[in-house]
């Protein structure tokens, strides 16, 4: 009997053990070599030029080596930080620029400014684009890494047939939408994601709309958050975009798209279904391999400073690392100018930025990036963006598709943004 | 001699034995149901983060639980989940599932020897997993390059694709779509067990009482299906009302919030909002409904298995 119940208390108290011994971030072997775990989470047919990057940094690094993980989808933050509050995950983690903050609160990275002290990067610190949304409590936490934001992507030869240029304020925007459009040819003028989901990408052009007319959804005022935009001006907003389904310059089929890759834009633009649309360079790209001729302008005031995102990716060391320099030292080689000679994305080191050749076609971005400004005008206040994005969404889906009527879905954003900041 | 004599004449560890044997048992239980069902508790009365480590947090006492049920989305959530995802849903499963199973049962299929090929092919949708299942239910709905649309265009029925997941007026009857095709065999399957332990003397005692085809459904079938159908509508009622996968997946509870249901406000709140407490809190909200659901619904069965 003792024999069972000593079996039976073994049993009980190796299962959490042996579950515990899985845990642990990276590691070393018994040669002697440092293996670090760095995990990403763009799509595994985006990241050719990153695996050529780690394979050239293991091929440099016996005595390093680098595994590349990917995890893809919008709770990647979230996975992460479940594994490094337990000590576990990978060494090196990309992070979403708007993912930082969040990571850096439960300090489950490493801050970064005693190894920019010690053996600086390439690209001096001060001099990276987004720094502002890798600080918190005035210390660094990630290295920014990508930028991008949204240019107007757009079929050349059908705005020179329409005797068109690309638009540069939204109600050019709207009437070059609208001559665009054919039904016959089922062609919208503008193509746009119009889903009401917290993922959907139309959080992007409300914004650029919103902020080009001088408005923002939360605003700091002293030491206070508030609503930065009045009812009567999201209205008019809502009741812009919303004419672009009633005027068919975007067809109705656009109210359920979701994704900003989805295949209604990208092989629409390229396939002529779209003569204009919004993409982040990694898309476009994907329509300009089936369509070079595509090209691309800055969005309607996308000249004038902050009235598009700054987007990007950005490098952080989890904090419970058994090899903080090693991953240190990765972390700079991917933001070296080296790197960027294989990783077909923007830069956020400005020194490398600025002496990086810009594809063709891709002009939009580069007139653009300069102007741009990070999220950090939300990311900074109280409430997240995930919940911005996930109220804002819901109404202007709402309106689309007949569901509220455009005043009381502006109020409903309003007194929603409203409750959410006075409950944080 | 008892048992219970037998242990005490055994001394101590003879007692223990019979605690020694449920160990395993009751302590699996323990950590896979009590303790995740008790840290469920302890988060819906805290205010804690996605990104904070296990045992942080604030005590908010019933904060989270009053934030959900003054936050008016709470009541149409519910609204959806009792009528569209749930009554709807479990209705058509039933009676399409009921009639289907009849249909397998017929002699004709037996002597054309089609019975396994019939039954393997209402099994597929239910091999396929919801992710793929919704993934390809949206292809075939696209508003543009779907099946559905190209097919309605194609003869002449429509000239612009129709958003049928975009718009209030299609998309509940698109996910009750859905939901039926992929949970169907299930009841299928069940209900075909059930009609195969009634005996078939029944039937014939019932023909030789002269009772046609829709009698011996109203008399003998049905009656003798009642315990089966009775544990498939409770199993398959819970199992809807706490669903999250398919709403998600196919509209991300839209358009605008007229989809949305409170497996899908629960996630909202705990993943993008950032509010596991709130979350939780809906989360054990929607489990009372479904305890005191099954307690009525059980109750009323063997109120009528008594009677």
């Amino acid at each position: 009997m003792r024999r069972i119940v000593l079996a039976v208390a073994t049993a009980v108290l190796a299962v959490p053990l042996a579950l515990a011994g899985c845990g642990g971030s990276g590691g070393g072997s018994s040669d002697g070599t440092v293996r670090l775990a760095f995990r990403q989470f763009d799509p595994p047919t985006e990241i050719g030029g990153l695996q050529a990057v780690v394979k050239a940094w293991n091929d440099k690094h016996p005595d390093i080596q680098v595994k590349l993980e990917t995890l893809t989808g919008p709770d990647s933050a979230q996975q992460f930080a479940r594994e490094a509050n337990s000590g576990s995950g990978p060494d090196v983690v990309q992070i979403a620029n708007v993912n930082v903050k969040d990571l850096a609160k439960p300090k489950i990275l490493k801050s970064l400014d005693e190894f920019a002290g010690k053996t600086p990067p390439e690209t001096p610190l001060d001099q990276y684009l987004a720094l502002d949304l890798a600080k918190f409590d005035d210390k660094t936490w990630a290295l920014p890494w990508t930028v991008d934001t949204f240019a107007l992507a757009y079929r050349p030869e059908l705005l020179a047939a329409a005797g068109l240029k690309p638009p540069t304020t939204w109600d050019e925007l709207a009437g070059a939408a609208t001559k665009l459009s054919d039904a016959k040819a089922k062609r919208s003028g503008f193509c746009f994601t119009g889903a009401s989901g917290p993922g959907s990408g139309q959080w992007f052009p409300i914004n650029y709309y919103l902020w080009s007319h001088g408005q923002t959804l939360v605003t700091k005022d002293g030491d206070r958050w508030k609503v930065g935009v009045t009812q009567e001006a999201l209205q008019s907003e809502i009741d812009w975009f919303n004419n672009l389904f009633a005027s068919g310059a975007t067809a109705k089929s656009m109210i359920a798209v979701e994704s900003l890759t989805d295949p209604q834009l990208v092989d629409g633009l390229a396939k002529g279904t779209c003569a204009m649309t919004l993409m982040a360079p990694q898309t476009f790209r994907k329509a300009k391999a089936a369509d070079p001729t595509l090209k691309t302008a800055p969005v309607p005031d996308g000249l004038k400073d902050g009235a598009t995102h700054l987007g990007g990716r950005m490098l952080g060391i989890n904090a419970a690392t058994d090899h903080p320099d090693q991953a240190w030292e990765f972390l700079k080689y991917l933001n070296s100018a080296e790197a960027f000679t294989k990783i077909a994305q923007y830069p956020a080191a400005t020194t490398v930025l600025t002496k990086m050749k810009v594809p063709a076609g891709e002009e939009g971005y580069q007139q653009q990036l300069p102007h741009a400004k990070t999220f950090g005008r939300y990311i900074s206040g109280p409430v997240p963006v995930t919940t911005l994005t996930k109220i804002t969404n819901a109404q202007f889906g709402a309106v689309y598709s007949g569901q509220t009527d455009s005043h009381t879905a502006a109020a409903n954003i309003i007194s929603q943004i409203t409750s959410e900041l006075e409950s944080r | 001699m008892s048992a219970a004599l037998s242990l005490r004449r055994r001394g101590p560890s003879g007692r223990l034995t019979p605690y020694g044997l449920i160990a395993p048992g009751v302590t699996i239980l323990i950590l896979l149901f009590a303790v995740p069902a008790a840290y469920n508790i302890w988060l819906s009365l805290h205010d804690v983060t996605p990104y904070d480590a296990l045992g942080d947090g604030q005590f908010v006492g019933a904060g989270n639980f009053r934030s959900v049920l003054k936050n008016p989305l709470t009541l149409s959530s519910l609204k959806n989940t009792v009528l569209w995802l749930t009554l709807v849903t479990v209705a058509i499963r039933l009676v399409l599932g009921l009639g289907i199973a009849l249909l397998l049962q017929a002699s004709v299929l037996r002597r054309l020897r089609l019975v396994g090929l019939t039954r393997t092919l209402v099994l597929i949708p239910w091999m396929i997993p919801p992710t793929v299942a919704v993934a390809a239910w949206r292809w075939l709905l696209d508003g543009q390059a779907g099946l559905l649309n190209q097919l309605l265009m194609r003869f002449g029925l429509i000239d612009q694709g129709v958003p049928f997941l975009g718009q209030t007026s299609t998309v509940w009857w698109c996910i009750v779509a859905i939901i039926s095709w992929r949970e169907l065999p299930f009841v299928i399957i069940v209900l075909m067990a059930g009609l195969q332990a009634i005996p078939h003397d029944q039937y014939e005692a019932a023909a030789i009482d002269g009772a046609g085809r829709l009698r011996s459904l109203l008399y003998v079938t049905l009656p003798n299906l009642r315990p089966v159908l009775g544990v498939v509508a409770l199993m398959i009622t819970i199992n809807s009302f706490n669903n999250f996968v398919y709403v998600w997946l196919t509209t991300g509870g839209g358009p605008g919030t007229y989809t949305q249901v409170l497996a899908t406000q629960l996630f909202s709140a705990a993943f993008v909002d950032n509010q596991l407490g709130s979350g939780a809190a809906i989360g054990l909200l929607m489990s009372a409904c479904m305890v005191v659901f099954s307690l009525v619904y059980l109750g009323v069965l063997q109120r009528r298995a008594r009677a």
